[in-house]
């Protein structure tokens, strides 16, 4: 009995497909881990930084469309000596003006209380400085600052994106990790 | 006369770069033209263990940097083929006797009295590798369907690609393995192609005849019987401009895989 087993299972092992036997995961699990660390390695950017990177860009683009968040893929591709960003994100539909608008409020307000969060957080440690005395009529001046406030979190590495995807082919002469 | 001078290098240790240089080398000698090696990889030479003349060298390329000799007493000539001679590295010296800019000037001078000047870089991306490409102008980056060995290629590619007097980096993958392929138990040549996105200039399949060439220090391309010869004898064309056909190792051809195929298609169908 259990030979026949044996024999029935050897036979239908031949006969099954190519993908059910975990052959095909071998492969294309090295492709596509491949795949991952080579975009980090092309940019620098650490796998918090991506995280990071898309979720700002999901809030961004949630103002004027609703999408598929989770098929949002996010992909450093490489053409030719630039590599480019490919921003792949299945749309819904676009809003509508009414709701872009009310979007861009309440992301508006969001912002405003980051600000001021911060500002309490800067003058808790530190120096008064002049934005505290800012007026009502420097409210929209004051909101663009503060976009500027909420990026410094990350601002080292963010102002970098632009530079090394459009230029990693031209910027690292001799990389950092060489020198040591 | 100005030869052109390429470079062949790799990033990742043991992926075939010295192997690739014999046998390239080899291949476009046998073809008429004049060539010349050179072996930058300082301290750890090898390039005249697979061409049989480690017995031969009396300078080598330090000797001639340090004004020892003239750059021309140091070429040794190929035991068969007079085309091919070998700029020998020192083995007691390390990477850091030579600087780019002599080596520039090395292949400056070879590529006056040779149709080809091809550099043996060795692995890493420190001085060895800056010396290598220092004078050249084409660049085959070397890898196998590795994940380590194209992670290595593709930052090799990123500095070639920095350095403009390279106008042409080609890919060749080398130690191909025809059965893990078509079992998807390895990268296929598309696959590799389509993540580093340079053009191929050669697939090299797995043979153990590597390695009995090796041992008798004479390169696998004089093996007229050789697939992985035939193999580099196509790249050799390659390189001179010839339209050669790739071997085509993709997809499951076989007649079991076909049966299997049928069948898979079978089952979808019930």
């Amino acid at each position: 009995m259990g030979l026949l087993t044996d024999f029935y299972n050897t036979v239908a092992k031949f006969f099954r497909p190519q993908e059910e036997t975990g052959d095909e995961a071998s492969k294309s699990v090295a492709t596509n881990r491949l795949k991952l660390v080579l975009m980090q390695d092309r940019t620098n950017l650490t796998p918090k930084i991506l995280e990071q990177m898309r979720g700002e860009l999901v809030d961004l683009l949630s103002k004027y469309l609703e999408m598929d968040k989770e098929l949002l893929e996010l992909n450093f591709e490489q053409e030719g000596d630039q590599v480019a960003l490919m921003l792949s994100i299945p749309v819904i539909r676009a809003k509508d003006e009414e709701e872009i608008e009310k979007a861009i409020a309440e992301s508006n307000a969001n912002k405003v209380e980051e600000d001021d969060a911060e500002e309490e957080n800067e003058s808790d440690e530190e120096s008064e400085t002049e934005e505290e005395e800012i007026t009502d009529s420097d409210e929209t001046e004051k909101i663009e600052d503060s976009d500027n406030d909420v990026n410094d979190v990350s601002e080292e590495e963010d102002s970098e994106i632009p530079a090394k995807a459009k230029k990693s082919s031209k910027k690292e002469e001799i990389p950092e990790e060489t020198i040591v | 006369m100005t030869g052109r001078v390429i470079v062949i290098t790799s990033g990742k240790g043991g992926v075939g770069k010295t192997t690739t240089s014999a046998n390239i080398g080899t291949a476009l000698a046998k073809e008429g033209y004049k060539v010349v090696l050179i072996d930058t990889d300082l301290g750890l030479r090898n390039l005249d263990l697979l061409l049989g003349l480690e017995n031969r060298i009396v300078y080598t390329i330090v000797d001639v940097i340090e004004e020892r000799c003239k750059l021309k007493q140091a070429l040794v000539k190929d035991k068969k083929n007079p085309n091919l001679s070998l700029l020998a590295a020192a083995q007691t010296r390390d990477k850091s006797a030579v600087n780019a800019e002599q080596l520039k000037e090395i292949c400056n001078k070879l590529k006056q009295k040779n149709d080809f000047v091809l550099v043996d870089c060795p692995a890493g991306i420190e001085q060895g590798f800056q010396n290598a490409i220092a004078g050249a102008s084409e660049a085959v980056v070397v890898t196998t369907p590795e994940m380590s060995a194209i992670r290595d290629a593709d930052r090799i590619i990123g500095l070639l690609n920095t350095k403009e007097e390279i106008t042409s980096t080609r890919l060749l993958l080398n130690r191909v393995r025809p059965n893990l392929i078509k079992n998807n138990e390895m990268m296929s040549v598309d696959d590799v192609v389509g993540i580093l996105e340079i053009p191929l200039v050669g697939i090299i399949p797995e043979d153990t005849g590597i390695i009995t060439s090796t041992n008798k220090g004479e390169p696998i391309v004089n093996d007229e019987s050789s697939l992985a010869g035939q193999a580099y004898r196509n790249v050799a064309k390659r390189i001179l401009g010839e339209e050669v056909p790739f071997l085509d190792l993709d997809e499951p051809k076989g007649l079991m895989a076909r049966i299997k195929n049928v069948f898979a298609k079978l089952k979808a169908k019930v």
